[in-house]
């Protein structure tokens, strides 16, 4: 019965080859040292972290046993982990392993882990690590001393090094750097879905279908005989191998998705993502005076129409965004945000009438009147933004021609991405020996002057809070120069003990994203969904925001 | 001969010692900074940029001065260490010597194309002067040489990979250098990477070719009743083949630089002009220093090959 009940699920076959472009691709195995997000998914194949979470953000165990408990006062975390894992020796995972990790790789002054901020605390005005303990082979705890609710979600994201082996490296950066086992994921047991095979730099990365996963003991999986991305050099030629057959899945630009749905053999999911695009008003000193005043910011914002941008850009791909907390996530509240830039605050009239509250005067000039600045001069603001892109091309073009309905003229500067960064976002205080940084206090000035820049950024839907770096006095990457008492404190509460209910949390989300709306230090313009393309066969696809939660249950049929 | 050679050995090793030191300085004045591609991915952690570049930096050894940095990659390139790509995270070496040779089948396949269709071509047009075999290459030729590489390879996949099906959309590595199916599947890079050197030689050899014709050794060879056969190839094309072995050379060298990596990102080709490419814009110092170098030696290799050469084709050329 039972050998009846096994044949009669999903059998692996095939071979799911996944579609990627150049830039996308990963920078190392060995995933304690990279800084990109790709090395981490790479890794991912065979080493899952404690837990992931499904599309709508419940969290789903991995290698936990059960939810990491969290003490009534936050400070104390206690993660249980399955007693099934093993490395590739036949060992079993431990807590020790986890516990090692941290503390001598992730927390040791040799190696210089990248994201060392996410486990460390201020206290008494100095930053301190967590403080990691083995409870028993199953079971370790994190001491915190001061509370931060959303640290949660970094311990979800842990993944051990095993012990037996890193030990061998430890001190010795170089050695560990080049470290045969992490680099070629040697070690990962039956940690993972697929064990690594093969990466050829700019070409492949090959993993073939681990037996012995943890989590395919009951359901057989995973259901593939190898997963592979192949990196191709543009996205014409991957979208035509999508056409052609010879990849599986792959992401689809707005302008082929309905050639892709007309397709029968292609299934075209849309999903929303974490990206958005934002202009930055530069509140510095060398950027128009006027972005300094809220009326004025919030006038710009106004009359910039986000629904045009999102339907005839992004060709209804994206969503108007009022915050940075995208509106899939669970702290996100619409009735407090000011929607600028979607009617009736799409108002290039009450733009005008506010611009002249805030003290400005407007001057005939033909057909269109101009704006003036305090010295009677016509305000000419211009706009940094990198090339290469149709997208932001048309946005940085859709912008100009929207201000200049406000009688604002705007001059579009294209500039390399590492010049846009030291040149337009680091800053000092002039004169002083201060070395550039990208938030150098409310004195500080960029190299070059300049008033608006378009990017795109990214955004944690579970824990939003990070986007401090950009909105807290002290973020750094508040590069505009925005500067606000209230919005510092709501930050700080946030990531206190009265966020910890998250009733309360919510509440205090749902404060800040209306204070920054209103404060408008950018103009959130949209966030965009993804377009995924799969051949048809392919079955237990779950779209949404995070579709790759289950891909260990895909299967061809 | 062998005095000239080994001066002009002596002189590419200091050339590119000079090239080498210019790079390195170069890349590591620059404005640009490994951390840079990561900026918006580390913010979206939440995390402090300064931190992690500091991190970064002080793992691969870039937050020491610049002077000290040079002297200690000279000392381990002298050791045969030529560093570790930090954006590949494996040694430079195992990094280009996993992926040459998909360049070199590529160069090789696409000049032997070139030179065989275009100088047989280009010869005949000259022999077969205003008819319409001549005509209708020269057509080609100009369409040819127009034709951007990286549109005419779109077009091929296009047609011959979606439409029709004969080959697959992208290079499949899984075939064996030496195998047919991977011969099969070069025929489009190849045809793409060819095409314009192709058609140039047409042009260079016809031209070449019309000049020796009209010589007066040509007509004596003639009158002294040779078969036309051998006034051709070994009078005239003899003769003709000594500019066309300079364009060629030098048409290797841009080859090298720059239109294989644009053959190799449509088709997908994992060789040495995506690895470059890759390296420059992550900032991967030692991956951009050593192609640069090897770049260097292979250009000053083919120049000096292409004078020893010229001392074969034309015995009255002396080096002293």
């Amino acid at each position: 019965m039972v050998l009846l009940l096994g044949c009669a699920g999903p059998q692996a076959e095939g071979n799911f080859i996944e579609g990627d472009v150049a830039g996308g691709e990963a920078e190392t195995l060995n995933w304690i040292l990279a800084a990109d997000a790709s090395s981490f998914g790479y890794v991912g194949y065979t080493l899952e972290s404690l837990a992931t979470y499904d599309n709508q953000f419940n969290i789903v165990p991995r290698c936990l046993a059960k939810d990491i408990e969290v003490s009534p006062d936050g400070l104390v975390y206690t993660i249980t982990i399955r007693n099934d894992l093993k490395w590739s020796d036949g060992s079993q995972v431990t807590s020790e392993d986890y516990v090692y990790t941290l503390k001598n790789l992730m927390f040791s002054s040799w190696l210089n882990y990248n994201y060392r901020d996410d486990w460390e605390e201020e206290v008494d005005g100095q930053k301190v690590f967590v403080t990691p303990k083995v409870v028993n082979d199953i079971a370790f705890m994190l001491t915190r001393q001061t509370v931060q609710p959303e640290f949660v979600y970094t311990l979800y994201d842990l993944t051990p090094y095993p012990k037996y082996i890193a030990t061998k490296y430890e001190g010795n950066v170089d050695a560990f750097t080049q470290a045969k086992e992490f680099n070629e994921l040697s070690y990962t047991g039956n940690l993972g879905p697929y064990k690594f095979k093969e990466w050829l730099k700019n070409d492949k990365f090959v993993v073939a279908r681990n037996p012995d996963f943890f989590l395919g003991k009951d359901t057989g999986a995973p259901f593939f005989q190898e997963y592979i991305i192949k990196m191709f050099g543009t996205s014409a030629v991957m979208q035509a191998a999508l056409e052609a057959g010879d990849i599986t899945y792959c992401g689809i630009e707005p302008q082929n998705v309905v050639k892709f749905k007309k397709i029968d053999r292609i299934n075209v999911y849309t999903v929303p993502t974490r990206g958005y695009n934002i202009i930055s008003y530069n509140q510095r000193a060398n950027g128009w005076e006027g972005l300094r005043k809220r009326e004025v910011r919030q006038a710009l914002s106004m009359a910039i129409d986000k629904d045009t941008i999102a339907k005839k850009i992004y060709l209804g791909f994206a969503e108007p965004a009022y915050s940075f907390i995208p509106s899939s996530s669970p702290w996100y509240s619409d009735e407090t945000v000011l929607k600028l830039g979607v009617a009736p605050l799409n108002n290039k009239q009450k733009a005008v009438e506010m611009l002249k509250a805030a003290g400005y005067e407007y001057k005939e000039n033909g057909e269109r009147d101009v704006l003036l600045d305090k010295n009677g001069k016509p305000v000419k603001l211009s706009l940094v933004t990198t090339p290469g892109s149709d997208v932001v091309e048309s946005m940085s073009l859709l912008i100009k021609q929207e201000l200049a309905g406000i009688g604002i003229e705007v001059e579009v500067k294209w500039v390399q991405w590492p010049t846009l960064l030291r040149q337009y976002m680091m800053n000092k205080v002039q004169g002083s020996d201060q070395e550039p940084r990208y938030n150098n206090g409310p004195q500080a000035v960029s190299e070059e002057p300049w008033d608006i820049t378009l990017m795109g950024h990214n955004t944690d839907p579970l824990a939003p809070s990070g986007s401090r770096v950009f909105f807290a006095s002290d973020g750094g990457l508040n590069s505009f120069g925005f500067f606000n008492d209230n919005v510092d404190a709501l930050f700080k509460k946030i990531r206190s003990k009265n966020g910890l209910d998250k009733g309360d949390r919510k509440k205090m989300y749902s404060e800040l994203a209306r204070l920054i709306s209103e404060e408008q230090p950018v103009d959130f313009i949209v966030y965009t969904r993804a377009n995924r393309g799969f051949q048809n066969n392919v079955k237990g696809i779950e779209p949404g925001i995070n579709m790759g939660y289950n891909y260990h249950m895909w299967r061809f049929e | 001969m062998r005095s000239y050679i080994i001066k002009r050995l002596i002189y590419s090793v200091i050339i590119a010692w000079a090239i080498l030191t210019i790079t390195f300085i170069l890349l590591r004045v620059g404005p640009t900074s490994p951390v840079d591609r990561y900026i918006l991915n580390i913010a979206a952690k939440g995390q402090d940029v300064e931190s992690v570049k500091q991190a970064i930096e002080a793992r691969y050894g870039l937050d020491k001065p610049i002077i000290e940095q040079y002297f200690i990659y000279m000392g381990n390139l002298l050791q045969g260490k030529w560093g570790w790509s930090f954006s590949a995270s494996m040694p430079v070496m195992e990094l280009i010597g996993s992926h040459w040779i998909y360049s070199f089948q590529l160069i090789l396949l696409a000049t032997i194309f070139a030179i065989v269709l275009g100088v047989g071509t280009g010869m005949l047009s000259a022999v077969k002067r205003n008819t319409k075999f001549d005509y209708a290459a020269s057509f080609l030729s100009f369409i040819g040489i127009s034709i951007p590489g990286f549109w005419l390879g779109l077009m091929l996949i296009l047609v011959f990979a979606v439409y029709l099906g004969v080959f697959k959309t992208y290079y499949d590595t899984r075939f064996p250098i030496w195998s047919l199916e991977n011969l099969k599947q070069l025929i489009l890079p190849v045809i793409t990477l060819g095409t314009g050197e192709l058609a140039g030689y047409v042009r260079y050899t016809r031209s070449a070719m019309l000049d020796n014709l009209r010589k007066e050794f040509v007509t004596t060879a003639r009158a002294k009743g040779l078969p036309e056969r051998i006034v051709i190839g070994k009078h005239v094309f003899r003769n003709a083949i000594l500019p066309l072995v300079t364009i060629i050379m030098f048409d290797l060298g841009s080859i090298v630089f720059g239109g294989a990596y644009l053959t190799e990102i449509v088709f997908g080709i994992p060789g040495l002009g995506q690895v470059s490419f890759n390296a420059i814009f992550a900032n991967d110092y030692a991956v951009v220093v050593a192609v640069t170098l090897i770049g260097t030696f292979l250009v000053l290799f083919i120049n000096l090959a292409t004078d020893v050469f010229y001392t074969y084709l034309d015995p009255r050329i002396r080096y002293e």
